[in-house]
């Protein structure tokens, strides 16, 4: 691999970053090459010692969509950096992608239980319209669930909003194992 | 040894070597590289991430050949981060090598 192949790897790899950002960093890299060259390196031996642009590009990437999730904390971006995440090996793959899927279903079943609750009055509407037969215990206990739905409702705004920061602690956590555990934040 | 483990030890080499003296990326890059094996270019990401976490400022030195040289900085919250990370780093090593050593005697 020589510079021009190094660089339109890694720029291409890291389309997703900030452009300012990814500008910078494929400077150094162009810098980094021009002082091996300036030594009497090739651009094959300094492209070697580099190592793999697409492994760079993986790192960064994660470390980048793990900061943007925590600054808005928006559905894309847990998801970016969960994908990020994963995609640094088989091991994140594991460690990383059970406790999202847990954590996914625990949210949307409990969101899918609290609008059944809420919605369960107009149910029994519909049931008076279509059996033509009306039971009040039915509409009290559709009040009750009702009541119970919109508590969960309530319950699950919070819950969510708390999962979701674990999450994202928890990929940090995940990288700085990768990273070797000693950074520190 | 473990490529993942080497890592977290770049972040204290950087940290160590930038106590001395500023040093530019690719000198840095070439120190380390000449005492323990690296993928080099995952020097640059941790260089820009320190730098964001403000544990070092930079500045460019035009240079008579060559590109202009990025030269990195230590700052105070840096020295205080490196001083965490050397004791911790200590404790670490000393306890490996007390694992080592009483393993070699009941041998």
């Amino acid at each position: 691999m020589n510079k021009r192949e190094f660089l339109i790897t890694l720029e291409a790899e890291l389309k997703d970053i900030d452009k300012q950002e990814r500008m910078e960093l494929l400077q150094d890299y162009e810098a980094h090459f021009e002082f091996g060259l300036e030594e009497g390196k090739t651009e094959e031996e300094i492209a070697k010692d580099l190592g793999s642009p697409r492994g760079i590009a993986k790192e960064v990437k994660a470390s980048y969509h793990i900061e943007q999730a925590k600054g808005d904390g928006g559905i894309q971006n847990i998801l970016q950096a969960t994908l990020a995440v994963i995609g640094l090996g088989l091991f994140n793959l594991i460690i990383v992608l059970g406790p999202f899927l847990a954590i996914v279903s625990i949210i949307f079943s409990g969101w899918i239980v609290s609008f059944a609750g809420i919605i369960s009055p107009l149910l029994v509407l519909i049931d008076i319209f279509i059996t033509s037969s009306f039971e009040l215990v039915n509409l009290f206990a559709a009040i009750l669930f009702c009541g119970l739905g919109l508590l969960l409702l309530v319950a699950m705004m919070y819950v969510t909003k708390f999962m979701k920061k674990i999450f994202i602690r928890y990929l940090s956590y995940n990288v700085s194992i990768v990273k070797g555990g000693m950074k520190g934040d | 040894m473990n490529v993942q483990f080497k890592k977290g030890v770049l972040e204290l080499c950087v940290l160590v070597l930038l106590d001395k003296q500023d040093h530019y990326g690719y000198e840095l890059v070439q120190k380390i590289s000449d005492q323990i094996q690296i993928s080099e270019g995952t020097v640059y990401p941790l260089l820009r991430r320190l730098t964001k976490e403000e544990y070092f400022t930079t500045y460019l030195q035009e240079s008579k050949e060559g590109p202009p040289r990025k030269y990195y900085q230590l700052t105070d919250k840096g020295r205080i981060y490196l001083q965490a990370l050397l004791a911790e780093w200590y404790q670490f090593t000393n306890g490996v090598n007390h694992l080592i050593k009483e393993g070699v005697k009941d041998e």
